[in-house]
């Protein structure tokens, strides 16, 4: 990086917080929207044969419409909103949902054996979702507000940390493992980040690793029996085995190029469960082999390098943690899901970003990718990068 | 100061940055590498699992061959069974649905109950079975209205079917769920559920050839057993037909000529072997076998002392009595102990180391030579014949006439019968051979044990002058050579005497089976034969008591062929309990060949 470039740069937009529109067009991170835009066309085609072609065109075409609502909104939030105003609403946004998580949990409707869903007025409304925003943007607000030179230390650390385990233990008990996991995974990505010090990090993964056999204690019967399932599914091969099985038979069937569009027959003939919203990833895997899986996972991939190099660019604290959060919040999601699918992680209930049917983790996505796409915005150092 | 602090942060937040972004690298690593190994490296192993998850195998059956009398009249057929099934997800309420069917068909509260629970334990896309073996009146009852009844269908199988019932039944058997001995012999065959095999008859012998090959559908199937679509039909070979020896009119003579009595009657062509009528009874009807049994039917079918189940005719096994003395007779004639002209007086018995062996004649028969002697069937003649023969020459004559072995027929579990021999009866009772046994084995009893084909075979060997041919029960090819067990030369000289001994029995005045004279001047050799079942007490002048209970009774036996000159049929007949061969046995024998000579002629 060229210092004095960088320093010009700042001193050319002689600090202004808001931009014209020209200018928020021009800086606009054209390159992201275009690789989110093709990993969705990716998802439209792999979704048109996970819902079984002409049968269920509607779900198709709810997912098309689902998606064109998410880039809606990644544009509006990229563009519309004026610099400081994630920062501002960060904690009154994280404290809302924490709430509107507590009372999920006294009245929110049930569904598949978890309380999830809280019904406003027509639709209903998953409020982890909203808690993943919110944690982001709480955190970094935090680590931009206590900016501290050197390393921190466990004294620096017990807010967030806390910011971190509240939310997680009303989703915990919900249940939804798979969330759970996913908020911690971004906030420690972002504590990480922001500076935690190595030796507290180190202890921190010591004690994880120790409290394992306690967690497990703690786990409902179901998600026990997923982790055991994962390590040997041929134990209930009808029972909990059966998705795992299922998901390599029709990921190792596909082959090097795959059986072709609508016709794995893993995928067609209802072999698959959850085929269109958590197991998509096999349904590309059996129809377009591994070079449809490499394809998309590779997509993935340069998402996530353009989101790191946004972050390496961000202005500030508050900016650069926010995507890291954003960047861990998609790719997490990525590995989870492929590791599910592929029978390397627990079944855990994680759709795949920007593919899986559902409208919801669509949104938060696409609000994770506004908020990537107006750091970018306002970043001073637009000019040096792609 | 404050552009040192974002410097140094800035650093600080790349290196952690790069971590962050390695982690993920690392993982995407993994992932890629997954999924090589299971696309790459495994995918043809997947892809095999895969196909078997797709496609369902589903066998066609083969229709079994059919089994015709040797005039083509089908004596098995095969003959759709109907069977009403209901899709329940079609169906709307099922309760309803059985109530209404209930009107047409026959179904009890306890079966709809019954279906009902059957209902939620299977998937609702699959038919359900509701009742099978419909009758035809059910059947048009439900066919006129079966669009009122979403989800109902009638479906027909083909079922195993004997339209004469239990005409013919030992011979053409009957069919059964296959037992482990089953699956051991016909271990070529796969049985799958529902199969059934011959259980006996000519249905058990040729059940390769009945069999056929099933055929094999492959179904697209999805993960929970729907059919998808065809992919592949490998089309059944049905079963080949068996067009038998049999002749429709004779076996159904035979069996009524036998009526309520229990035995057995073979009808052969002496000049092939082929099987024209075999009848044992009392009978069975096969086609209870594929209806099903109650217990108390079953219980009362398997333990009739009776035995209706057993072909009598190759597993019964009975002393021959006095159509032995054909055998013995011969075996005289063939070594030269017996001059033909001999005179040997009978005077109601013989004294041989002071046992007293008697005649059936307490008189006795005064002066008689061979063919007074078969005429009269006089046991003092023959006891002495034998005494000079020895039991060897007679087991050798015996088993040249193919007695003491299986005959080859082409039915399972034959028996042998049973001739005596000194060898024989060492083994058996660690005994040497006494002479006062090689007497009453002169006379066809003691030990000796034939089966009611094996003395078919046996007069007709004496029809066709010494060829004994393994006995057929399917129709020779026109052209066929019929196998030949055993191939004698008797002297013509001999036979001619042997003949005129047989011939007397049925038209001399004093021959023992006058009730076998065939209508139309027809000449008929025979021998008639009375087999002990107990030994009678007898008193000192030599009277029998005759029981009174009619299970100690004598069997009645009598063997024959027709015409004498140019025989054309062979006929055995055994009565158990019958008594006197000539009054019980010939008479059956005389039907037969009416009914054979009325419909074919005697001429050549």
């Amino acid at each position: 990086m060229n210092e004095s470039e960088s320093g010009h740069a700042w001193l050319s937009l002689g600090g202004t917080a808001s931009l014209g529109w020209t200018e928020r067009l021009r800086r606009f991170p054209w390159s992201l929207l275009l690789l989110l835009l093709l990993t969705i066309f990716f998802g439209f085609g792999v979704l048109y044969s996970a819902v079984g072609g002409e049968n269920n065109l509607w779900l198709f075409w709810r997912q098309v419409i689902q998606s064109s609502i998410g880039i809606g909104i990644m544009l509006t939030v990229a563009l519309l909103a004026g610099e400081k105003i994630f920062r501002r609403f960060s904690y009154m946004f994280y404290f809302g949902s924490l709430t509107l998580l507590a009372v999920t949990m006294i009245m929110g409707s049930v569904g598949m054996g978890a309380r999830r869903w809280l019904e406003v007025g027509f639709f209903r409304l998953q409020t982890s979702e909203l808690m993943k925003v919110a944690l982001i943007l709480a955190l970094a607000r935090y680590f931009h507000d206590h900016a501290k030179a050197g390393s921190l230390g466990w004294r620096d650390l017990g807010v967030p940390f806390l910011m971190i385990l509240c939310p997680m233990a009303f989703i915990i008990k919900q249940p939804d493992l798979g969330t759970a996991v996913l908020l911690a995974g971004v906030g420690l990505s972002i504590v990480v980040v922001a500076g935690i010090s190595w030796k507290v990090l180190f202890t921190l993964v010591i004690v994880l690793g120790a409290s394992m056999p306690l967690a497990w204690n703690g786990l409902h019967t179901y998600q026990k029996q997923r982790i055991i399932t994962l390590f040997s599914p041929e134990r209930d091969p009808l029972g909990s085995g059966y998705h795992i099985i299922q998901s390599k038979i029709a990921v190792g069937s596909g082959g090097v190029t795959g059986k072709g569009f609508m016709a794995g027959s893993q995928s067609q003939l209802d072999f698959l469960p959850e085929r269109h919203t958590d197991f998509i990833f096999s349904v590309l895997a059996e129809e377009w082999g591994f070079l449809g899986g490499v394809t998309l996972l590779v997509l993935y991939a340069l998402l996530i390098l353009r989101a790191l190099l946004i972050a390496e660019m961000a202005n500030d604290r508050f900016g650069l943690l926010t995507v890291v959060g954003a960047t861990m919040l998609f790719s997490v999601q990525v590995v989870v899901n492929v590791g599910m699918v592929l029978g390397l992680l627990p079944v855990v209930g994680v759709p795949l970003p920007l593919i899986s049917y559902g409208g919801s983790s669509m949104v938060t996505l696409m609000i994770a990718m506004g908020l990537l796409a107006h750091v970018s915005l306002y970043s001073r150092q637009h000019g040096r990068s792609v | 100061m404050l552009d040192d602090d974002r410097e140094q942060f800035r650093g600080d937040a790349r290196r952690r940055l790069l971590l962050v972004g390695g982690c993920l690298g690392a993982g995407f690593l993994v992932l890629g590498g997954r999924l090589f190994h299971l696309q790459v490296m495994r995918g043809g192993e997947y892809r095999t699992l895969a196909e078997d998850n797709r496609i369902s195998l589903k066998p066609i059956f083969a229709p079994r061959g059919r089994i015709f009398d040797r005039e083509n009249r089908a004596l098995v057929e095969n003959s759709p069974d109907f069977e009403v099934v209901v899709v329940p997800e079609l169906a709307g309420s099922l309760r309803m649905l059985f109530k209404r069917l209930s009107r047409h068909i026959d179904l009890s509260e306890e079966e709809i109950k019954h279906l009902l629970q059957q209902a939620r334990r299977q998937r609702s896309f699959l038919p359900l079975r509701v009742k099978s073996h419909l009758s035809w009146e059910e059947v048009s009852s439900i066919e006129v209205r079966i669009h009122e009844f979403p989800g109902l269908d009638l479906q027909s199988q083909s079922v195993r079917y004997y339209p004469y019932d239990a005409l013919a039944c030992h011979i053409l058997g009957y069919l059964g769920e296959p037992s482990d001995g089953d699956r051991k012999r016909l271990s070529r065959i796969t049985f799958r559920s529902g199969d059934l095999v011959g259980k006996s008859g000519v249905e058990q012998h040729f059940e390769e050839l009945l069999r056929g090959r099933e055929g094999v559908l492959e179904m697209e199937v999805n993960a929970v057993g729907r059919h998808v679509r065809e992919l592949h039909r490998n089309p059944p070979e049905s079963g080949e037909d068996l067009r038998l020896s049999i002749d429709f009119d004779l076996q159904k003579e035979a069996q009524e000529a036998m009526g309520e009595e229990t035995g057995s009657v073979v009808a052969m062509d002496p000049n092939t072997g082929e099987i024209l009528a075999m009848v044992s009874t009392p009978s069975y009807n096969p086609n209870q076998f594929i209806r099903g049994f109650t217990h108390a039917q079953w219980q009362a079918l398997s333990t009739d002392p009776d035995r209706p189940l057993i072909n009598k005719a190759h597993q019964g096994q009975y002393p021959p009595g006095s159509t032995f003395k054909i055998v013995v007779a011969l075996a005289g004639l063939a070594t030269g102990k017996l001059d033909p002209k001999e005179q040997v007086h009978c005077g109601g018995f013989l004294l041989k180391e002071e046992q007293r062996f008697y005649c059936w004649r307490r008189h006795g028969h005064g002066s008689v030579n061979l063919i007074q002697a078969l005429t009269q069937s006089c046991d003092v003649f023959f006891y002495k014949l034998a005494e000079r023969l020895g039991i060897d020459a007679i087991e050798r004559q015996a088993h040249k006439m193919g007695l003491g072995g299986v005959t080859g027929v082409d039915l399972d579990s034959e028996r042998a019968g049973l001739i005596p021999s000194r060898a024989w009866k060492r083994k058996m009772f660690k005994a040497s051979w006494y002479p006062g046994e090689t007497l009453i084995t002169g006379i066809g009893q003691g030990y000796v044990l034939t089966t009611p084909l094996q003395l078919a075979s046996m007069i007709a060997t004496v029809a066709n002058g010494g060829t004994v041919y393994r006995p057929s029960l399917l129709k020779l090819e026109p052209g066929q050579v019929p196998d030949v067990m055993v191939r004698n030369h008797f002297s013509a000289h001999h036979l001619e005497l042997l003949r005129q001994g047989l011939e007397a029995v049925v038209h001399d005045p004093t021959g023992t089976a006058a009730k076998a004279r065939p209508e139309g001047g027809i000449r008929v050799a025979g021998k008639t034969g009375t087999s002990q079942v107990a030994r009678h007490r007898r008193e000192k002048s030599g009277q029998i008591i005759k029981s009174t209970n009619e299970k100690l009774q004598d069997h009645a036996l009598f063997v024959c062929y027709a015409p004498l000159d140019r025989p054309k049929i062979a006929v055995s007949v055994i009565v158990e309990h019958g008594g006197h061969g000539g009054s019980a046995a010939a008479p059956v024998a005389k039907r037969v060949m009416d009914r054979y000579f009325t419909k074919y002629g005697s001429g050549a």
